[in-house]
């Protein structure tokens, strides 16, 4: 692994001008094929096109200026935004129901519902699904933001869609919809988990109150998963495409250090996508590694030892860097202030969370827990081979059999009963132990600090299973303080 | 004969009163606009009128077409979305049920038979979602209130399966709707039946004995039958067979087995009458109705504009492509509802740039709706996201769609690796434990058991929910996809 | 981690805010039948006064412990809120993230608390007002926790909006309207708190005083007691719908974490963890935490009150072999402490000094027959020539006691000193011969003669070779150790120290022949660290000796050999195990077996032996009822610690009168016995499935030859429905402790949940 890793940080180092024309060239390439996505097929008819790509919307009903500020606001995403627009139609029309729009995460879908809502001052309101740990505050917040929170008092305590339904009716026709009115949900694969009617009720919502409104879900999961089985009302479906490569570069350049210049941070992006970009694409995940490993890419820049333009040593000096950041900072094994801290003061040595994997535990819990993992990735009949004095001439030639050559490591922990536990403890352990009631707190105490599960229900007197919840490692450095070599009582190991 | 009279009276007597508004009205431009006002939230009585004028409309403009003037074209664009959204979105009625005549027909008579003669019925309109029973019965509702003897005395109380989830909720709705609130105060009864008699009673006019006929519409039937014992539904048919009081009770589900689930005791009361709307319109007729669909009606303002834009329409429905699209619209579905998904999408590109719709249009639209989700959602996986998702498809292959565990699918791709000997892809487990993640979360993985926070998440056992071909597909379409991961792909043996 | 029970007389030191009439009560139940009841009263106001102490010291000790990293702790809050409002290009960059503190205790959960408490109140004191602090089992879903924090943060009711909230809402007033339970609220609340106090309101000065920058912003912190024992579902969402609201409010988490930060990554997917920014805090670990506890507790003469070997070794291995918990050890040793008093009569001289005088004064003639009857003061007494009068002069003696236990003073105020020189002499040899930490010394000492262990020996023969500058070194540390001393033996050893110091000072000032010898002589120290085993180390050291007596001694090592001698002396004088001091017992509490049997119960064993051999338990309720004139249920009391499960085994012996038939030779079943001391027996002669059928037959010709009724007649040991109800009652009762289970596989046979038997 580790000779891999330096080859590879040194290979790039040759191949490294040419990896940047080729994505850069890849960029190029990106904005001139007009569709992305064969699926998205950009509308025919010449004008409205240009409009498009040139990421004007222009739309009847709308103001032109704030149209134009939405579209500033919305690079990367015109196309969508565009034909989102269309759907909605001018202000005063009727628009689809119900809108299911899915694309992967950060690929930019509440942001331009919201940018619409907000900036076109339509009437909406916007919920996020994981805050809803009840239906009555959703439907709280839709009421209050459409008619008021008079409006929104007329619930009652738990309430039911049918209560929610009828205010809903009585005060839409006390004020009608001027303008389609939007409830934006996020996260809407949650709505699965909530009660089974109020999912297909909100994609028929227009119909139930008989008003202008239309729901927008927005989720990461596709539609197929959320159909109930008896059907519902179908939402029409928009898909947002992730971000290209190129897409990505034009993004992340815009929000550039301030004190230096914008194609200098092009190039970093440049350089930190040929990094991460096989691995993460998520758009906020780069924004995050970017914002921390500038500093570092600018060093040698600051301390003049490198002029702005000498991409090549940037690439040099940065590269490792980033190896280092896609396992730590990456997977967020240090914080971000760690890893700028550590910037400051050049200290290499920086343990991860999952670094510190070291327990203290009292001695007989140590066994316990050995005896736990042997339990679980032993086959139970080996344990007469492993904990017998005299367990004859049996060798593991003759009690292993064929069918089990994939490892227990590979299939993960078995469940065992206690009575097991207790027998390969006592076999374990050195000393002889009084069963004392302090044995089975610490079986239970370890059953709390998730070491063990408790696979079956939770009684004494129905011999309860449990599993092993360690990792090999662990359980080996564990054995290792109380000197016992567990790699010999492993029958995958032997 | 009974049937003459009435549609005599359908002809006759609107147009008479009509005419005695006719001097009333100012200019006919803010008539079309009181025509096109929504007239969705008016109530019954008034909105019967607006119908009615609308259509009287249509005669003398049809007369006065000559001398009416040119719109802007952006006020006629403006009025085809007006009209066609309302249409598409808001399932406004058609003037006439195409394609249902007999089963309008049919529900007509049993309706008038329970408002004028005060006979007790109850049916069942079954069809698949989308195939107009809404619509059909809504039209029933309309042709019926135009009667006056109806119009004052029948009583209608709308269901829906999805608001009223229990019965307490449901008779709650059923008091309200039938304005007996004050009337039953805070009276508390033994059982839901003598409620609901008491309700029915409290119907009695003072001067006859008989009560006045109730209708009662059931939407999502099926989701009624899964309340405790059935009581509504069993009080219903009981009234409805007993002749305490004149009801109609009518039911509309999509579920063809939806009598399976009635108990015993509820079936036997129901008058086993079923209106089924098996569409069995061939595809010419589908061809006609997508044409009526996007036709504009000839109360439309400009009529020179109507006349082009019906004549593009019909061009339209003739050209080859499109047919063959439409085809396989037809072979999956021939509902309105996803027609009117498949027409929203081509409307939403007219504009005042392309004031009509171009068969471009309609491939772009079918496109959309018939687009995988799921290879789209492929489409933004990371390389080694993918790698993961080929390993997963590998282990399928071999242990036959045995589920699996992280540890397994990281084997199999350090197998590949180890073949690859490119140290390009080579992470480490955490980074490969964060894209399991991800797939995971876009649930095109999904835990094989319902016990996920026992074990450990790398043993956690799991299910590709895709196929061969996505997968495959979806490797076509990746972006600069290298061309080693390519082969492992292919190549059948892991 | 073990449930440790306790007596009756735990419950005197109930914190309870009306110590004084509580304290009364209390006494009364001290006293009532305990030894020697005509002192208790001073007992047990010596015992109180010494517990408190002891509880005091140990808080004090607690809060010194945590203080650096909850200091530190402190610094990180006070830094995130402050980089909230930084506007710098990098920290805008990561404004996403919820600051979090990642704070790792150990796994001795029980002391967990005391450090919780005096964290959040330093936050409210210094940081922020707004402090939450939750547990995982209150917050079983995720609107429970919501609810909690809620609640905690504004002190106010939540509406969480269903059923089982329902009553709840009525019952409770309307003058706190019920808030909606979601962040929402929470942000409405904050702004509009913070709008109020940022125009000083005069409740929290000391906060605004200390951190003015911020003040305006208080973060408002959230602490996981528990991490572990959370349900990650729903910490997760937690962590989602805070993130949302992270720039309207400024949040902040500490996780308590009982085993390692990797389990953050266990609990929470990526997805989730990316929304936080970590930074991890250790605590100290326990078994440092235990070292301090029994350095200010245990090894200090200041405490009259001493532990004899064995309690202290039991308390230790409690420690170091079940849980790791710090509290529970104190627990252990305030039952010593509480024991000592109850049952030791004399233990009214424990205390200190000049007290300990008056005490000796007010001995009544039956203390002073236990004085006479104390083993260590007989012994005193052989050594003593005459002893006539003392065994008849009760003022002699009172004289004498008076000496013996000034000298007893005088003992353990030189112990100490020299215990702790000898530590660090030999703490640093290699292979620690007398042990790395000083309680292993300590328990050496006091079990018998240091100086004649192996052990020690070899100690001295590694000091011997020591080099001059670790030697010096050593001697300097030991020097500091004696300084405060204020006793006059150590006065003349500390002098005697420091010539010997100066000496060896003067030394490398003058001759410099020193340094060729030393090399050679401090080299098979150095590489004697290496070596392992220890047959090596005494060749080596054999071989050594022989070098040194070939040629001649440095001056060095003459003065070397002087100090080790000094040292070895002082040890000989001071370091005496206690049993060798007369009176020792009025000090040391010795009897392990009852610490051990109330502290590490085991009640499987106990209820068998209950079960197996009624007539033992008898026995033993029999004499305590005789001498403690008590009722059998206050044996039972007695027993109650050991297991509610053992309480119902007594209870049954109880049921039948105390005849001695019942012993029997082992293993046959005594048909005079309990109905469920039978039905015990005869169930261990069965198999895995018991067939109830036989086991009543069993059972009933068991009872019938009890009744004596004659074996041939045919009635013999037929089922009537007396023995039918005796029997079920006994099959349930063994049900009832978890000897056997109904099974769903035979409807007739239950299984045994034992194994082994006769």
């Amino acid at each position: 692994m580790h000779q891999s890793a330096e080859n590879e940080t040194c290979a790039p180092a040759k191949s490294y001008p040419r990896k940047v024309v080729f994505s850069i060239c890849a960029h190029i390439q990106q904005r001139e094929m007009s569709p992305p996505e064969p699926v998205f097929v950009t509308p025919a008819g010449g004008g409205s096109e240009q409009s498009w790509m040139a990421g004007l919307l222009e739309h009847p009903g709308y103001d032109e200026e704030r149209l134009r500020r939405v579209s500033e606001q919305l690079s990367c995403r015109e196309v969508q935004a565009g034909l989102l627009l269309s759907l909605m139609g001018q202000p005063q029309q009727y628009c689809y129901p119900s809108l299911f729009i899915y694309g992967h995460r950060a690929s930019g879908k509440s942001h331009v519902v919201n940018v619409f809502m907000k900036d076109l001052e339509l009437p909406h309101v916007t919920v996020s699904c994981v805050e809803c740990v009840s239906v009555a505050l959703l439907f709280e917040k839709v009421l209050r933001s459409f008619f008021g929170c008079d409006a929104a008092s007329l619930l009652p305590r738990s309430p039911s869609l049918s209560d929610f339904v009828r205010i809903y009716r009585q005060q839409s026709s006390q004020s009608p919809a001027k303008q389609t009115r939007y409830i934006v949900m996020e996260k809407a694969e949650l709505l699965r988990d909530a009660d089974v009617n109020l999912l297909p009720a909100l994609l028929r919502l227009q119909e139930l109150v008989k008003d202008n409104v239309s729901v927008i879900l927005l989720s990461e999961i596709v539609w197929d998963k959320f159909r109930p089985n008896t059907g519902c009302f179908e939402p029409l479906l928009l898909h947002f495409p992730d971000y290209s490569k190129g897409e990505l570069q034009q993004i992340l350049s815009t929000d550039r250090h301030p004190s230096y210049s914008a194609e200098f941070y092009s190039s970093y992006i440049n350089i930190l996508l040929g990094v991460f970009y096989p691995v993460c694409r998520d758009l906020r995940e780069l924004r995050h590694l970017a914002a921390l490993n500038f500093s570092k890419f600018c060093e040698p820049v600051a301390a003049g030892k490198v002029k702005e333009m000498d991409t090549h040593k940037l690439w040099k000096n940065i590269e490792p860097h980033l190896k280092k950041a896609m396992q730590t900072v990456y997977l967020r094994e240090v914080s971000s202030l760690q890893w700028e801290q550590m910037e400051e003061h050049e200290s290499g040595a920086l343990r991860g969370l999952s670094a510190h994997t070291h327990v203290e535990l009292p001695y007989y819990s140590k066994f316990l827990l050995i005896a736990a993992y042997l339990a679980s990735y032993n086959p139970a009949r080996t344990d007469k081979r492993f904990f017998l004095k005299h367990h004859g001439k049996i060798r593991k030639t003759n009690f292993l059999k064929k069918n089990e050559k994939t490892s227990n490591h590979l299939l993960g922990p078995k469940p065992f009963p206690l009575d097991r536990l207790l027998a390969v403890f006592y076999s374990v352990v050195d000393s002889r132990v009084a069963p004392t009631a302090s044995i089975f707190s610490q079986i239970s105490s370890l059953v709390t600090l998730q070491l063990l599960t408790l696979v079956s229900h939770d009684d004494q007197l129905d011999t309860p299973k449990y599993k092993c919840a360690v990792s090999l490692d662990f359980i080996s450095a564990i054995s290792r303080t109380v000197n016992f070599d567990i790699v010999k009582y492993l029958y995958d190991f032997l | 004969m009974g049937v003459l009279t009435c549609a005599a009276a359908i002809t006759y007597k609107p147009l008479q009163r009509v005419f005695f508004r006719q001097p009333i009205r100012g200019d006919l431009q803010s008539k079309a606009e009181v025509v096109i006002s929504d007239s969705a939230e008016l109530p019954r009585k008034s909105r019967h009128f607006h119908h009615n004028t609308f259509r009287f409309f249509h005669t003398i403009m049809s007369k006065r077409k000559a001398k009416d003037a040119h719109l802007p074209i952006g006020e006629c664009i403006n009025q085809v979305h007006q009209i066609l959204r309302k249409r598409f979105c808001h399932q406004q009625l058609p003037d006439k049920p195409e394609g249902l005549e007999a089963q309008h027909k049919h529900l007509v008579e049993l309706l008038k038979r329970t408002a004028v003669h005060g006979e007790s019925n109850s049916v069942l309109i079954v069809g698949p979602r989308g195939a107009g029973k809404t619509m059909l019965l809504r039209s029933v509702l309309r042709d019926l209130s135009e009667e006056t003897e109806v119009q004052k005395n029948l009583l209608q109380v709308h269901l829906n399966g999805l608001l009223q989830t229990d019965d307490r909720i449901a008779l709650k709705e059923i008091t309200r709707q039938l304005h007996l609130e004050n009337v039953v105060g805070d009276r508390v009864f033994g059982s839901f039946a003598e409620n609901l008699g008491f309700l029915l009673d409290a119907l009695k006019k003072g001067d006859r004995s008989s009560s006045r006929p109730v209708l009662f519409v059931l939407d999502e039937f099926d989701l009624f039958a899964h309340h405790k014992n059935q009581t509504l539904l069993y009080n219903l048919f009981d009234v409805s067979q007993s002749a305490q009081a004149p009801l109609a009770v009518v039911g509309l589900t999509c579920r063809l087995d939806v009598l399976e689930l009635l108990e015993k005791r509820v079936k036997s009361r129901f008058s086993h009458r079923q209106i089924h709307l098996l569409s069995t319109l061939t595809f010419s007729h589908y061809l006609d109705r997508v044409r009526a669909q996007l036709s504009l009606p000839d109360g439309f303002p400009d009529g020179k504009f109507v006349e082009e834009w019906n004549a593009a329409v019909t061009t339209l429905c003739e050209d080859k492509s499109v047919v063959e699209v439409l085809q396989r619209h037809y072979n999956s579905s021939k509902d309105f509802r996803s027609l009117h998904m498949l027409l929203m999408l081509c409307l939403s590109r007219v504009s005042v740039a392309k004031p009509a719709i171009t068969p471009a249009d309609l491939l772009d639209a079918s496109r959309l709706c018939v687009a995988d989700a799921k290879a789209n959602m492929l489409h933004g996986l990371s390389i080694l996201e993918l790698c993961l998702i080929i390993a997963m498809k590998h282990l399928n292959d071999v242990y036959e769609g045995e589920p699996f565990n992280l540890q397994m699918v990281h084997n199999e791709f350090k197998k590949f690796l180890q073949r690859k000997s490119s140290s390009l892809y080579n992470f480490e487990q955490p980074v490969i434990m964060k894209a399991f993640e991800h797939l995971q979360q876009l649930e095109l993985i999904r835990p094989a058991d319902s016990s996920s926070a026992k074990t450990q998440r790398e043993y956690q056992l799991m299910r590709l929910m895709l196929d061969h071909g996505q997968i495959m597909e979806a490797l076509q379409k990746y972006p600069q996809c290298p061309t080693d991961i390519k082969q492992w792909a292919m190549s059948a043996f892991a | 981690m073990a449930t440790s029970s306790f007596s009756r007389g735990c419950f005197v030191f109930k914190p309870s805010a009306k110590k004084k009439k509580m304290a009364v009560g209390l006494e009364r139940y001290f006293t009532h039948g305990c030894e020697g009841s005509e002192s208790s009263e001073v007992r047990f106001k010596i015992c109180l006064d010494l517990w408190n102490k002891v509880k005091m010291e140990t808080e004090a000790l607690q809060d010194e412990l945590n203080r650096n990293i909850l200091d530190s702790l402190l610094e990180f809050t006070r830094k995130c809120s402050s980089t909230r409002d930084h506007s710098d290009w990098a920290s805008q960059m990561r404004a996403s993230e919820i600051p979090t503190a990642a704070l790792v205790l150990g796994v001795n959960v029980p002391d967990h608390d005391m450090t919780f408490q005096s964290l959040s109140d330093l936050l409210r004191h210094s940081v922020t007002p707004h402090v939450a602090s939750l547990q995982a089992k209150e917050c079983a879903a995720l609107k429970h926790l919501m609810k909690r924090v809620l609640e905690r943060l504004m002190s106010t009711v939540v509406a969480v909006g269903d059923e089982e909230e329902e009553e709840l809402q009525q019952t409770d007033t309307e003058l706190q309207k019920s808030v909606h339970c979601s962040l929402t609220a929470l942000c409405d609340w904050y702004i509009s708190k913070t709008k109020k106090s940022s125009c000083s309101t005069p409740g929290k000065k000391r906060s605004s005083s200390v951190v003015d920058g911020q003040h305006q912003q208080p973060p408002v912190v959230i602490i996981f007691k528990d991490l572990e024992a959370f349900n990650p579902r729903v910490l997760q969402d937690f962590i989602l719908i805070c993130s949302r609201y992270i720039q309207r409010l400024p949040l902040m988490f500490i996780f308590g974490i009982a085993t390692s930060p990797s389990t953050i990554q266990h609990m929470l997917p990526n997805s989730v963890s990316s929304l936080l920014c970590i930074e991890l805090f250790q605590s100290l670990s326990c078994t440092q935490h235990l070292t301090t506890v029994i350095d200010k507790l245990i090894l200090t003469s200041s405490f009259p009150f001493k532990l004899s070997g064995k309690v202290m070794q039991v308390l230790v291995s409690i420690f170091l072999y079940h849980d790791f918990s710090v509290r529970n050890f104190i627990k252990g040793l305030q039952l010593a402490l509480l024991e000592h008093f109850h049952s030791q009569p004399l233990s009214s001289l424990c205390c200190r000094k000049n007290e300990a005088r008056l005490n000796v004064q007010q001995l009544g003639p039956a203390d002073l027959e236990r004085i006479r009857q104390l083993p260590s003061f007989k012994r005193y007494l052989k050594e003593q020539e005459e002893q006539d009068n003392l065994m008849t002069d009760d003022a002699h003696l009172k004289d004498l006691c008076q000496k013996l236990i000034k000298d007893l003073h005088k003992y353990h105020k030189n112990y100490y000193p020299i215990l702790r020189c000898l530590h660090c002499l030999t703490s640093s040899l290699p292979r620690y011969p007398l042990g790395k930490q000083i309680r292993e010394l300590h328990l050496i000492c006091l079990e018998k003669n240091v100086w004649e262990s192996e052990d020690y020996q070899s100690a001295m023969k590694l000091l011997k070779m020591l080099a001059k500058d670790e030697l010096i070194s050593l001697l300097q540390t030991c020097a500091e150790v004696l300084q405060p001393v204020r006793s006059k033996k150590m006065k003349n050893a500390l002098v005697q120290l420091e010539e010997l110091l100066a000496k060896l000072k003067l030394l490398d000032a003058a001759a410099e022949v020193g340094p060729s010898v030393e090399e050679n002589l401090t080299s098979p120290v150095r590489n004697l660290q290496k070596k392992t085993d220890l047959f090596q180390l005494q060749k080596m050291l054999l071989e050594m000796n022989e070098s040194r007596r070939s040629k001649r001694m440095s001056p060095f090592e003459i003065l070397r050999n002087e100090a080790v001698e000094f040292v070895d002396s002082l040890v000989k004088n001071h370091l005496s195990p206690p049993e060798s001091k007369p009176l020792y017992e009025v000090c040391y509490y010795t009897s392990s077996a009852t610490v051990r049997r109330h502290l590490n119960a085991t009640p499987r064993t106990s209820i068998q032996a209950a079960l197996s051999s009624p007539y033992s338990y008898i026995q033993e309720l029999k004499e305590r009822g005789n001498d403690r004139r008590m009722g059998s249920d206050s044996v039972l009391v007695v027993l109650v610690d050991q297991n509610q499960a053992v309480y119902c085994g007594v209870k049954f012996t109880l049921r039948l009168s105390a005849n001695n038939s019942l012993k029997t030779e082992d293993g046959t079943v005594s048909n005079a016995a309990p109905d469920i001391c039978i039905a015990y027996k005869l169930h261990l002669e069965c198999g895995r499935l018991i067939n109830l059928y036989d086991w009543l037959e069993a059972y009933s010709t068991v009872v019938s030859a009890a009744e004596g009724s004659n074996p041939d007649s045919d009635g013999f040991g037929k089922v009537d429905e007396v023995k039918h109800a005796r029997f079920i009652r006994a099959v349930s009762e063994l049900e009832f402790l978890g000897f056997i289970k109904a099974t769903r596989k035979k409807t007739d046979h239950v299984a045994r949940l034992t194994w082994g038997g006769c």
